[in-house]
């Protein structure tokens, strides 16, 4: 059933997804997906490999338009007013898609000007200093390795202090130093109800000790959800656990 | 022929230790069962080609020339394998290092790569030297003697070219031909876009490397009737490199676009900042590339070539800045960048 044109979304979810679909073509991936993200809330997006995360993921980020259903984020249309929408988003691209012929400084102020800031925010310069990112500042992209893509993808999501921060796999290739950095910088950022995270991973220890909640994605649709509570009891289950959990509902599925 | 059940069909037993022989063969057959009748179009048009190269009487003269004067000969091609020798080196150590099959426990396909190189070379030389011998255009003993200078440049060429230390740069193909622009050890004093400007410049130097454009003034040159006086010949080969210089940049603002605006797109940058960032440097540069040709023009006492220059620079610059702005938007719209595309596009495909 097609969303309500004139129904108001909720203003203070960080996201709010409703009826989404989308796809390639003939190729229909998300099929009727509701999905709600409030500030101060990790949510963790799992699903096996081709179930539609990044396709949800560049739908939110503007990147593939959907045929049916609406996003909001910070209760802005995606659709009727993106410009204000993006302005609150933070979206870590694919490393593959930075740009190899500019230098990690020039990307985060390239990024900097594009989001019309001021100064390249202190928390990001922090995060960089804390990653060990500084000294790869003035070399080339092309010349970063997988994990400082990485990073740089990162820092570049969270400049401008975005009140809904979108990751797509964001410890790939990460030290695990640095995910440590990662993954406490987020959760401070999260539980400051500075935003919202949606962070779709098969990092089932990142799901399990720091997000809020967790969705399964399975067939374009939200097949399972897990609550903090549930979450924490997984974890406290010796030899099974999130891992187990999500084995069962895709199998039920 | 023997061979190892493992292998597709008609892959003998000895490629099994050097995959990339077997996915070599396997490629160029898929290419053969997907695209046969145009491959053989292909070869049959540069038969056509060669033949009608073959017979013209200054190749002839150009080949007989060669083929009495063996020194001469062995000297240029000993050169031309030096440098095609130590250049296939470094591309197949980078692929091979990158390659999917680097994993294997396989010998190293370098050699084999550069020899098979070497090789195809020679032997397309010797076709075309055969076929020009067949068509009466050079007698049997100087080609001879030409295949057996040729079989000594290579010998030699390709043993010196493997000892031949070339730089190469890490991370991406041609990349080192850009520079790290405006390295600074603190940040702007204000973000802004002015880097995203020095992109498309740098992809139009990797595109415009000396190697393209020695290639094109090279070609240029030989165009050239015999008895064109020297400062025409410098002016048409500066015009050709400036040339290729332009329309490198154009290609590079094209290629960037499609590239910058995906990265971009989940930004709240307007289109026609992006366009703005995107094009001006590269016309810059391009202006600046014309300028020094019409200046060449008038310093070299060519009246005649300076008034159409100017209007073929003025030109060329009015269908760059075209070209680029619709590239522009173009990317903007494909990436959903910018507020006004994204609205349309979703009412399009909402209402479709």
């Amino acid at each position: 059933m097609p969303p309500d044109p004139t129904a108001v979304p909720n203003a203070s979810a960080a996201l709010q997804v409703s009826g989404l679909h989308a796809g390639y073509g003939k190729q229909i991936v998300l099929s009727g997906l509701d999905l709600e993200i409030s500030r101060g809330e990790w949510l963790a997006l799992l699903g096996p490999n081709a179930s539609g995360k990044t396709t949800l993921l560049h739908c939110i980020a503007g990147m593939l338009v959907p045929s049916a259903g609406s996003i909001s984020i910070c209760g802005r249309s995606l659709r009727q007013d993106a410009l204000g929408a993006k302005r609150q988003l933070g979206f870590g691209c694919a490393p593959e898609r930075l740009p190899g012929l500019l230098t990690g400084r020039q990307c985060l102020e390239v990024y900097a000007a594009a989001k019309s800031l001021d100064a390249i925010d202190a928390d990001v310069l922090d995060l960089a200093d804390a990653f060990a990112f500084t000294v790869m500042l003035d070399r080339f992209v092309a010349s970063y390795s997988l994990g400082t893509k990485q990073k740089l993808a990162v820092l570049l999501a969270l400049l401008g202090e975005p009140a809904l921060v979108v990751l797509d796999e964001a410890f790939n290739g990460l030290d695990p130093a640095s995910a440590l950095v990662l993954k406490r910088h987020l959760r401070a950022r999260v539980s400051a109800g500075r935003c919202g995270v949606l962070l779709a991973t098969h990092a089932l220890d990142v799901v399990e000790r720091y997000s809020d909640r967790a969705v399964l994605l399975l067939g374009g649709r939200i097949a399972r959800q897990w609550s903090r509570e549930q979450l924490e009891a997984l974890r406290a289950m010796p030899g099974e656990g999130l891992e187990a959990a999500l084995a069962a509902a895709s199998a039920a599925s | 022929m023997q061979t190892d059940s493992s292998l597709p069909a008609g892959i003998p037993r000895w490629a099994a230790r050097r995959p990339q022989v077997t996915a070599a063969v396997l490629r160029w057959r898929n290419a053969y069962r997907r695209n046969g009748a145009r491959l053989v179009l292909v070869v049959l048009l540069t038969l056509l080609a060669a033949c009608g190269l073959a017979e013209i009487p200054t190749t002839g003269l150009i080949l007989d020339w060669l083929g009495r004067n063996v020194i001469v000969t062995v000297l240029v091609a000993t050169c031309l394998f030096v440098l095609s020798t130590s250049r296939r080196r470094e591309r197949a150590a980078a692929e091979a290092a990158n390659s999917w099959l680097s994993p294997l426990p396989a010998v190293s396909p370098v050699s084999l790569t550069v020899m098979w190189g070497t090789a195809v070379r020679l032997l397309l030389v010797f076709a075309f030297v055969a076929l020009a011998c067949l068509l009466r255009r050079v007698d049997a003993t100087a080609a001879w003697r030409l295949a057996l200078a040729l079989i000594g440049g290579a010998v030699l060429g390709s043993l010196a070219g493997r000892q031949l230390r070339r730089g190469a740069g890490d991370g991406a193909p041609g990349f080192h031909y850009a520079t790290v622009r405006r390295a600074r050890a603190r940040w702007a004093t204000r973000p802004s876009l002015l880097p995203l400007a020095y992109w498309p410049a740098a992809q139009g130097r990797i595109f415009s490397r000396p190697k393209v454009l020695s290639r094109a003034a090279f070609t240029a040159l030989l165009t050239l009737p015999m008895g064109t006086p020297g400062q025409v010949a410098l002016a048409i080969a500066a015009a050709a490199i400036a040339l290729v210089s332009v329309a490198s940049l154009s290609l590079a603002a094209v290629r960037v676009a499609f590239e910058a605006a995906p990265w971009l797109a989940p930004t709240t940058l307007r289109r026609a900042r992006f366009t703005r960032a995107m094009v001006w440097r590269v016309i810059m540069t391009q202006a600046l590339a014309m300028a020094v040709m019409v200046f060449l023009a008038c310093a070299i006492d060519l009246p005649k070539a300076l008034r159409p220059g100017v209007g073929l620079a003025v030109g060329l610059l009015i269908v760059s800045l075209a070209v680029a702005a619709v590239a522009c938007a173009w990317a903007c719209r494909r990436a959903g960048l910018g507020a006004e595309f994204r609205g349309a596009s979703s009412e399009g495909r909402l209402a479709a």
